[in-house]
Formats: C-alpha cells, structure tokens, sequence
C-alpha cells in the first residue's frame, strides 16, 4: 500500500492505494467523496468524470497513483463557497436536466469542463462535447438546454420538452 | 401563496439538490462498520453445464471470509418471477425457479455460479477469479431467441421444460375465424415478420445491495437497488429464504434509474442477507455488480 496525496476540492487530501486502485475508488472509498459515481467501470458512460489539473477525465480508468500531487475537482466542489447551486448545477435544476441524478455529477463536470474552454458552445458543440456521457433517462434535451442556459444564451427557441 | 404550492403548480423535485451537489446517496455510496464485500463468479458463456468448481484455493486466500456456490442454495429452491401467467388453455405457466447461484447448469453470459465474500473488495475480487480459474464449465449449444427455442427444443434450457415454452399467449389462435374473415374482407393485406426482441433496460446505476444481520435480534435488513422493496421483501422471505416478513426490512435509497429491472428480486440480493448471517466476524455484506440479465 502506498499513501497517495493530492489536492481534491481545494484541500490537500491522502489515502492508501494498491498500484490498481483508481481514481474513482480513491475519491469513494479513500476520501468517502461518493458524488463521483461508477456507472460502467469501462469509461463508457461518463458518470465518474472529475477534473484533474482543469482537464475532465473519466476517473474510473486513471490510476490513483498516477495523478498524486494532482488538482482534482468533484462534483461535491461545485456549489458556491456559501453552499447556494453554482450557475451549471442552478441551469440543470431550472431546465429540468435531470431525473435519477446518477449520471447527473458527470455530466455537470463535463459541462463545466465545456464552458472553460468555449464560453459560448453553439447546441451542436454541447452535443458533440458531451458525447462521452450517458443518461438513461432520456434526458440529453434539457440537459444540452441547461448548458447553454448555463453559458448565458436564450434557450427559449430550444424546443421546450 | 407562492407560485409552486398548491394544485396544479409546478413544483421543484425534492431530490435534485442532493443529486446536484454530489449528495445523493445510492446504495453503493453506503458503507457499514466491519462490512464484507461479495464478488460473484459469473459464466462467460450462454449455456453450459458446470463439472466442478473448485473453492479450496480461493477460500484460503488473505481476507476470504466464506465461499458459496450453487450446492449451498440448492435447498433454497431459487427466486420465484414473482408474476404468475396463465397459458390460452388455462394452465399455469411452467416457471423454472431461478437459483441464487446456478447449480448444474448456466444458462446466460454473466450467471453467477459461485460467490466469494472478503474482508476488502479487491480480496474479493481476486478470489473469484481463482475460482473462476479452478472451475470447468461444459459449452452447451445455446438458444438465444424465442423461434430458435420452440425449433430446437431438444436443446432444454430448463432440464424439467420439455419444450422451451413457459406460456403460451394467443389472441390470433383464439379468434382464429374471426381473424381470418376480417383479412379475407380487408381491402389491402399487408404481409410482415414482427420480432418482439428481448427487452434489456441498462439503467446507469449498476445493482448493488447490502445485507445485515442483527445477532440480537435476529432480524435482517436488506439495502438494494429497488424499485419494488415491497415486492422484493415478500419473495426474499417468503419463497426464497423462509423467514418471517417481519425479520427482514429493505431499504431502496436513491435508485439510479431502473426501467423495469430493479423490480425483480435477485440472487444477490439473497446472498447478501445470507452472507451476513454465515459470518459472524462480519455480519455486513455487500455486493456490486455490473448489469447481467
């Protein structure tokens, strides 16, 4: 077992790993940060998507050990510093983007990953950016709605579901 | 009085705080004092007959707290469907009972045959493939369609079901002159194959559940991945374990979708509440496992 430490949501963190132990099994077993979830294990579905230094990666298939020292975000880093929603989780709330929740904080940790690198996405450019994860309750409509609502466009010619 | 109160509002769901901020809890964000975690030893192949499996090396591995296999649920008797259907003719459906762990036989990609329960999950994990390794499943030819099942029928998936079929539904065959007098008078006849294929819903939360057992009170408590936690404890403690309803809660947390397929009752579910009991060090069981049919 080695001690792996590493910046997650701004405070310096470590927990013991095997050589196997994934980032996505550091975060929900070694820290109990259980927002992060596991849907596929095969990095299909994007639910376990986290920021490591500013860049979304799908931390089911990233080894723990890789990424020691690394700045990591989760979901559970997302809400503003008095607790209130952050402005992508205050769009999928108000559009509607979400039903289970289960794939909800990957999708929010894409979307924020988006809106870094492209302030204004067109719809097309959500689609094609998000297409690394899965919802299954039919929810892609509004969720593409609360991004680009989220980036400060006028959704109302988006059809409304 | 505020515009999401009262009839015909439209409200804001309870729930999306928590999911949004990475709060929900799901049956495998939970985590008991001193749990065991269960991984089972599924078949990689659709039908096969199973000559041994070997748990002597798996069970002597660090952190290995108990090994099942299908020999020790053979009394059980197997999960009841849990839906009772009558054939046209009035019968009853034949159902095969489906065992907690397939004894004998297996009869799909992914049928657990055994199960190994551990001290940490990756003790478990490398258990069950030992085990996997120490084991020797006979390929059988498969029927993997309705049409292929009634035409092969030779080829039993359920040794006691002669001829593939569970029920047999037919509006057609009942109404047969009806029917055929309305094509003979229709204007226009249209000739087509419908295939009613194998619904498989894969929700994005994987099934998952945790056993435990309360020596003092001897009661159980089951959390489970559920669309149905009512249904699930009646047939848990009913048909498949023979104990009180009243020994056994179930708890469903937050259910990362189901579509159907968290309504049914499962053999690890089962094991869990079991594994709990069998082991006293660690009456706490949990399991994890990728959506198998």
């Amino acid at each position: 077992m080695t001690k792996v430490t590493m910046t997650v949501n701004g405070k310096s963190v470590s927990a013991e790993t095997e050589g196997r132990t994934l980032l996505s099994a550091y975060l929900r077993d070694g820290l109990r940060l259980t927002g992060t979830h596991v849907g596929c294990d095969t990095s299909q579905c994007g639910a376990c998507v986290v920021h490591v230094d500013g860049k979304p990666v799908k931390s089911c298939t990233v080894f723990a050990q890789d990424v020691a020292g690394a700045d990591v975000r989760t979901i559970e880093g997302m809400a503003n510093a008095d607790g209130s929603l952050g402005v992508i989780q205050q769009a999928f709330q108000d559009h509607h983007g979400l039903q289970c929740g289960f794939c909800t904080p990957g999708m929010v940790m894409s979307a924020a990953a988006l809106l870094a690198e492209n302030p204004k996405p067109s719809e097309h450019e959500v689609r094609h950016y998000l297409d690394g994860n899965i919802c299954r309750c039919t929810g892609y409509h509004n969720i593409v709605k609360a991004v680009m609502a989220a980036s400060g466009q006028d959704v109302s010619a988006l059809a409304a579901e | 009085m505020p515009k999401d109160h009262g009839i015909g509002a439209s409200s804001k769901r309870r729930e999306d705080i928590r999911f949004l901020t990475g709060k929900g809890t799901y049956t495998d964000d939970m985590n008991i004092a001193g749990q065991a975690h269960a991984v089972m030893v599924r078949s990689t192949v659709a039908h096969g007959r199973i000559k041994r499996v070997d748990t002597a090396a798996a069970a002597a591995m660090p952190g290995v707290l108990a090994v099942f296999t299908g020999e020790d649920f053979a009394a059980v008797g197997g999960n009841p469907a849990g839906w009772l259907i009558n054939s046209r003719d009035g019968t009853p459906m034949r159902e095969p009972k489906r065992p907690v762990l397939a004894h004998g036989k297996v009869r799909h990609v992914g049928d657990a045959y055994a199960a190994v329960v551990a001290e940490t999950y990756q003790q478990a994990r490398d258990a069950a493939q030992v085990i996997a390794d120490d084991s020797e499943i006979e390929e059988l030819p498969a029927v993997v369609n309705m049409a292929a099942a009634v035409a092969n029928a030779s080829n039993r998936v359920h040794d006691e079901i002669p001829d593939n079929v569970c029920y047999d539904w037919g509006w057609i065959e009942d109404n047969r002159a009806k029917v055929d007098a309305a094509i003979k008078s229709a204007p226009h006849v249209t000739t087509l194959e419908l295939v009613n294929n194998r619904l498989v819903p894969n929700a994005m939360e994987p099934r998952a559940s945790i056993g435990e057992f309360f020596p003092g009170t001897q009661d159980y408590k089951l959390t489970t991945t559920s669309q149905n936690p009512h249904l699930t404890r009646l047939l848990v403690a009913a048909f498949v374990l023979g104990i009180p309803e009243n020994k056994l809660q179930v708890v469903a947390p937050d259910v990362g979708g189901g579509f159907g397929s968290k309504i049914y009752h499962y053999g690890e579910e089962a094991l869990a509440r079991c594994a709990g009991r069998r082991n006293a060090a660690s009456p706490s069981c949990r399991t994890r496992m990728a959506e198998t049919t």
